[in-house]
Order: C-alpha cells, then sequence, then structure tokens
C-alpha cells in the first residue's frame, strides 16, 4: 500500500465508517435530509405553479427549473451547515473525552493522519448526502433554465463549504476539551461564515469612488460564503444592488447603477459612471454577468473567489489542528518552565 | 531496558515529579507504588512518549522518549488506568483496529488478534461489542490491545483499579505469563499486596520523590526499621516479657491478650539466643515467629517520613 493509498484508506476511516453506520443515527439524518430536501421543492414546485408570479417572474418552464435550483441548492447549504459541524465538531474532542486518544498517539499512525481519518469519514458522509440529493436536484432538469455545469458549480462550492465547516468543526474539536464547547463554537463559526460574511457585505459595503474606470463589487469577505456565489451560479446574474454604496445612496444592478435622488431614481448603463452621465471604456472585464467587476478577486467568477477563499480557510483550520493535537510538540508557543530546585 | 534520569515534570509551580531516577532490566517486572497524585501517572506518560518532561531523560531500549518517539512507541505498549473502547466495535474489530494503526499488514492482522484473544481468555468474546464487555473483561480487552504489536515493554497505569478479586488475580496470571513471554513490565498500583507477589523490583514514589528502588525485598528491608517477634507462651506473659525485656536483640516489649511482641534487631543466632533464653528459663513457648510486615509497612513508612 503506497502512502496516497494508506493516507485516504486509514484505520480511523473503517473505523469510524463501522461506528457510524452501526448506528440508527446515519439512517435518520440521511432519511431527514431527503424528506425536508424533497419536501421543500415539492413545496417551491406547488407554490410556482399555482402562481409562479409570485415570484416577480413570469410563468415558464425554464424560470421554474431557475427558481427551484436556487431554493433547493441554498437549502442544501444551510442543512450541510447544520450537519457538517455536528459531524467533526466532536472528532477529537470526542475520542479525548472517550479517553482513547492517547491510545491513538501510542501507535505508528501520526496524529496528522487522525485528523486526515476524521475528515475524510465526516466528509464521507457528507458526500453521501449530496448523492443523496442527485435525484431530486434532477427534477431541475424537468423545467429546464439550468444548464449541467451550473449544476456541478454549485455542488462544489456546496462541496466546499461542507469541508471548510469540517475542517473548523475538526480544529475548534482539537482546540477544545470538551465536545459541547466545540460543537458550540464550530456552529458558531459556521453562522459567521455562511450568514455573518453575507451581513457584513450588507452593513459594511464597498463605497464607490465616483471617478473610477470599472463597476464596483461588493467586499471580497461577503463572497466567502457559498449564499452570494450560488445565487449567481443559479440566477447566472450577479446580484443587484448588493455589497456597493455609491454617494448620495445609489445602488448596482446587473446591467448598470442607479442613484436615488429627491424621489427619483435615475440609472446609467454598465460602464458609466452615475451622475456623470457618458459611458467609460470598462476594459479587462468578462462579458459575463456573474464575474466580479472590481476589487481582490476582479474579473474571477463570483464561485471562484468563494471556493478559494473557502479552500484558505480549510488549509489554515487544517494546518492549526495538526499543530495542535500533538500531545508533546516539537514547536513551542511559550518557553519551558524552569525546573524545580531538587528535593530539600 | 527501562532507564529514568533525573525526570523533572513541573505543572505551573507544583513539580509533579521531582529528579526521580530509576532503572528497570530487562525481563524484570517494575512495580511503581505510591499514594494517589504521587506522580506515577506522569512517569508513565512520560515514557510512553504523551508527555514531555521539563527536565531529565527517558530510555526504552536506548530510545529516548524525547528524540525518538517511533521507535518507544514500537517498543512499548500502553496501557492506561481507563478502558478507552469504542462504541459499535466488536472485540475483534476493536483488536484489529489498533493492529492496524501499528501498520501490521493485513494478513497477519487475523492470526494476531486470535492468538491474543486466546492469550487472555477471550476468544468467544470476539463477537461481543468491546463496549458491553464487564469491567475485568474490558480490562483484558484493554490489555491485548496493548499487546496488539508485540512490544518487549509494557507499561501498565493501575490495570486491577476497580477489578473484583477473581479478575485481579486472573489479571495477575496473565502478567506473570506476559513475563514468561520475556516482556519488561512496569506496573503501577496502590493495591500494593498484589505487587508483593507479582513483582520482582519495586519503586515507592510520593510527592514527585523517589522514595526507595530496587529489589522488592531489599526495598522491604531497607525500609522496616527491624523485625517484630510474635511469641505465644504458657503461663503468666508478664514473666516471659521480663525475660526478654533486657535481651540486647530485643526492645519494645509488649504484652497483648494472647501474646508478646517485641521488636527485634539481630541475626539467626540472636533469635535462637532468644528462644534458648525463655525456655532456660523454663517458659512454655507454644508460638514463636516473625510478624511479616511486607510491602504494606515498607510503603506507608516510605510515604510518611523521608528515607534516609
Amino acid at each position: 500500500m503506497n502512502a496516497f493509498s494508506r493516507a485516504l484508506w486509514n484505520p480511523i476511516v473503517a473505523k469510524e465508517y463501522r461506528s457510524r453506520m452501526r448506528t440508527w443515527r446515519s439512517p435518520l439524518a440521511m432519511t431527514i435530509y431527503i424528506v425536508l430536501l424533497g419536501g421543500l421543492g415539492w413545496a417551491v414546485f406547488a407554490a410556482i405553479s399555482n402562481n409562479g408570479a409570485g415570484f416577480g417572474l413570469p410563468s415558464s418552464g425554464g424560470n421554474y427549473g431557475q427558481i427551484l435550483f436556487t431554493f433547493l441548492i441554498l437549502f442544501q447549504v444551510a442543512l450541510l451547515a447544520f450537519i457538517t459541524p455536528a459531524l467533526t465538531a466532536g472528532a477529537i474532542s470526542g475520542e479525548r473525552e472517550r479517553q482513547t486518544i492517547d491510545l491513538l498517539f501510542v501507535t505508528r499512525i501520526p496524529p496528522f493522519s487522525i485528523i486526515w481519518g476524521k475528515l475524510l469519514s465526516s466528509m464521507s458522509f457528507v458526500v453521501l448526502l449530496l448523492l443523496l440529493s442527485i435525484p431530486i436536484f434532477s427534477l431541475v432538469f424537468l423545467f429546464g433554465g439550468i444548464e449541467l455545469d451550473q449544476v456541478l458549480y454549485a455542488f462544489l462550492v456546496t462541496g466546499v463549504t461542507a469541508l471548510m465547516l469540517g475542517l473548523v468543526g475538526i480544529a475548534f474539536s482539537t482546540l477544545f476539551r470538551r465536545t459541547l464547547a466545540a460543537t458550540v463554537a464550530s456552529y458558531g463559526a459556521a453562522f459567521v461564515l455562511v450568514v455573518g460574511t453575507p451581513v457584513y457585505g450588507l452593513l459594511f459595503p464597498t463605497d464607490v469612488n465616483p471617478s473610477a474606470t470599472t463597476l464596483p463589487a461588493p467586499p471580497a469577505i461577503a463572497i466567502l460564503s457559498p449564499v452570494l456565489p450560488l445565487l449567481t451560479i443559479a440566477t447566472n446574474q450577479s446580484i443587484q444592488g448588493y455589497g456597493v454604496r455609491y454617494p448620495g445612496g445609489g445602488f448596482a444592478t446587473s446591467t448598470g447603477s442607479c442613484v436615488v435622488q429627491s424621489g427619483s431614481t435615475a440609472c446609467v448603463p454598465v460602464g458609466a459612471i452615475p451622475g456623470k452621465g457618458a459611458p467609460v471604456n470598462v476594459s479587462g472585464i468578462s462579458n459575463s454577468t456573474t464575474t466580479i467587476p472590481s476589487g481582490l478577486f476582479s474579473g474571477w467568477q463570483y464561485w471562484q473567489a468563494s471556493v478559494v477563499m473557502q479552500l484558505v480557510i480549510c488549509a489554515f483550520a487544517l494546518a492549526l489542528s495538526a499543530f495542535v493535537l500533538p500531545p508533546v510538540r516539537r514547536l513551542r508557543l511559550r518557553g519551558r518552565p524552569k525546573p524545580a530546585l531538587a528535593a530539600e | 531496558m527501562i532507564a529514568v534520569e533525573d525526570l523533572t515534570k513541573i505543572y505551573g509551580t507544583r513539580a509533579a515529579l521531582d529528579h526521580v531516577s530509576f532503572e528497570v532490566p530487562e525481563r524484570e517486572i517494575f512495580g511503581f507504588v505510591g499514594p494517589n497524585g504521587a506522580g506515577k501517572t506522569t512517569t508513565l506518560r512520560i515514557l510512553a512518549a504523551l508527555l514531555a518532561p521539563t527536565q531529565g531523560r527517558a530510555f526504552i531500549g536506548g530510545a529516548d522518549v524525547t528524540k525518538d518517539r517511533d521507535k518507544v512507541h514500537s517498543r512499548i505498549g500502553y496501557m492506561p488506568d481507563f478502558f478507552g473502547v469504542y462504541d459499535q466495535l466488536t472485540v475483534g474489530e476493536y483488536l484489529d483496529f489498533y493492529a492496524a494503526c501499528y501498520q501490521l499488514p493485513k494478513q497477519r492482522r487475523q492470526k494476531i488478534v486470535d492468538d491474543l484473544l486466546a492469550l487472555i481468555g477471550l476468544s468467544e468474546r470476539k463477537g461481543q461489542l468491546v463496549d458491553t464487555l464487564s469491567r475485568g473483561l474490558k480490562q483484558r480487552a484493554c490489555l491485548a490491545r496493548a499487546l496488539v504489536h508485540d512490544p518487549a515493554v509494557l507499561l501498565l497505569d493501575e490495570p486491577a483499579s476497580g477489578l473484583d478479586p477473581r479478575a485481579r488475580v486472573e489479571m495477575r496470571e496473565i502478567l506473570k505469563e506476559l513475563r514468561g513471554m520475556g516482556k519488561t513490565i512496569i506496573i503501577s498500583s496502590h493495591i500494593l499486596p498484589e505487587l508483593t507477589e507479582l513483582c520482582t523490583m519495586i519503586g515507592i514514589i510520593d510527592h514527585g520523590r523517589m522514595r526507595a528502588t530496587g529489589p522488592v525485598a531489599e526495598v522491604i528491608a531497607r525500609l522496616t526499621s527491624g523485625r517484630r517477634l510474635r511469641i505465644k507462651v504458657r503461663g503468666p506473659k508478664e514473666e516471659a516479657a521480663a525475660i526478654l525485656a533486657p535481651l540486647p536483640s530485643i526492645q519494645n516489649v509488649e504484652v497483648t491478650d494472647s501474646h508478646i511482641e517485641a521488636e527485634f534487631k539481630g541475626d539467626e543466632a540472636a533469635v535462637s539466643e532468644i528462644l534458648l533464653a525463655l525456655t532456660t528459663a523454663g517458659v512454655q513457648v507454644t508460638s514463636f515467629s516473625e510478624i511479616e510486615g511486607g510491602l504494606e509497612d515498607a510503603f506507608l513508612k516510605a510515604t510518611s517520613e523521608e528515607v534516609g
């Protein structure tokens, strides 16, 4: 067995699979997951077929598909944001509480492999849930309006989000001795990462420079959450008026920007500066409306920026866990205490 | 096989270990005795490379526990003072999991697990969930886990803790068998009489300091201040006590309802002189024996005062 196979299939993974799948909790969690996702799909379908205009869209199959997909993918992320911390927050702290962690440390399995095994087994369950959701998502194709690549990108973002939340959970599980504390911290972090960052974009939008030659973009941190990228993937357009603030209280749209003045709204097309009227040449920006027009990730797709930022957090959480977990660390944060005097 | 040199471990301002040193040769069973909080577990955790000492060094088969942790882990079987079992795993799977963690080839693991289960008498429980075993059987399963990679050294932290007398006897027999297989064993306990019979060497630790270490008989002899004699006589005990009191090898004669007790310092010739003095004086001696002090007395003495 080579190093890669060993890393992929270390004993922890096999043991975790056995332990996890022998309880009633896993089938129950899968059932609830499918019932909730399917239930939401049915509810959205029922609502739009009865009153498509209620969603502000003309009644057509393509729009039905897009609406259904948007609801399903966002709900899936929300469900995974609840499930993933529960899978990983007890990964290491649970071993401490069961007092089995020392027994692993005295074997030849390196601490990193312990983390890797725990992560792999937890993520396998997430992948299983994602696979289970495919039949429900396939209903979207009955209506059309969603391409296969949109589904793939959306699942990629969802998977990476689950990975990030899983690794954050493992990091907290390594840091805290108690599973309860690790679970609370993991859910707190999940809330901040998934909900908090878009809220940050609302509260602290990018101030538009009137003399800029590019369109404004929301703060980069707001794109970290999977919500924005998934919305742009599902709707195939940027989120209008989100995350930017014009002097005078204007907002941006996918086709231009608007300024609210004295009760009336004046809009100018893409590439024009509000208040100045004439369009300017915006070079280097893709024609696609789902690209980020400016800022740190200028020219990137929203989902690309989100995935990269999430992977950076994954790497940080993994490195932190690998540093904290070993019982005897080679690197020390603090100096050693001085030895006591010999016995009196 | 095991060498501990000037080991010190400080938590904050408290010294859990204070310059502890001892050696355990190959194939010996070293009894590590001390009250709760004396530093036994800390020492064993350092030897298992689970804890870094503040100062000092420790070696397992020449491998430094702070530098050659992989070598140390391959040479030791560590059994902490708790069970450490997983739910939803059978006894066979539990042992196979740890065998896999020691990177033993899959083809060999099945035989190793079966052999170990036979050794500790758990063959018929192989398919039972390990979490549902009784306390004594869990302890045996944990011992089997520590043996899964055939280590030369066993570090056993209070293996008999919480076991009923029958399970303790069974555990003791298994440990004797392991010693016969050539293992070097350190066993910590505060259940002293068990160690008297089982161990070849002993170390008494208290408040992080090693009070005495060496072969069991030697440590006991060093720590017990003189031997005590119990003498039963027919007739007035006071007369016999009066004969004993002036003898140079006798001190502190006490007369009880049933017998006479006295502290004795001397060799075998002095013993026969005492008996001769009594019989010459016409005292009818019905019983003449030495009171066994054993490890319990040595332990109490060592942990209550400084040993010179």
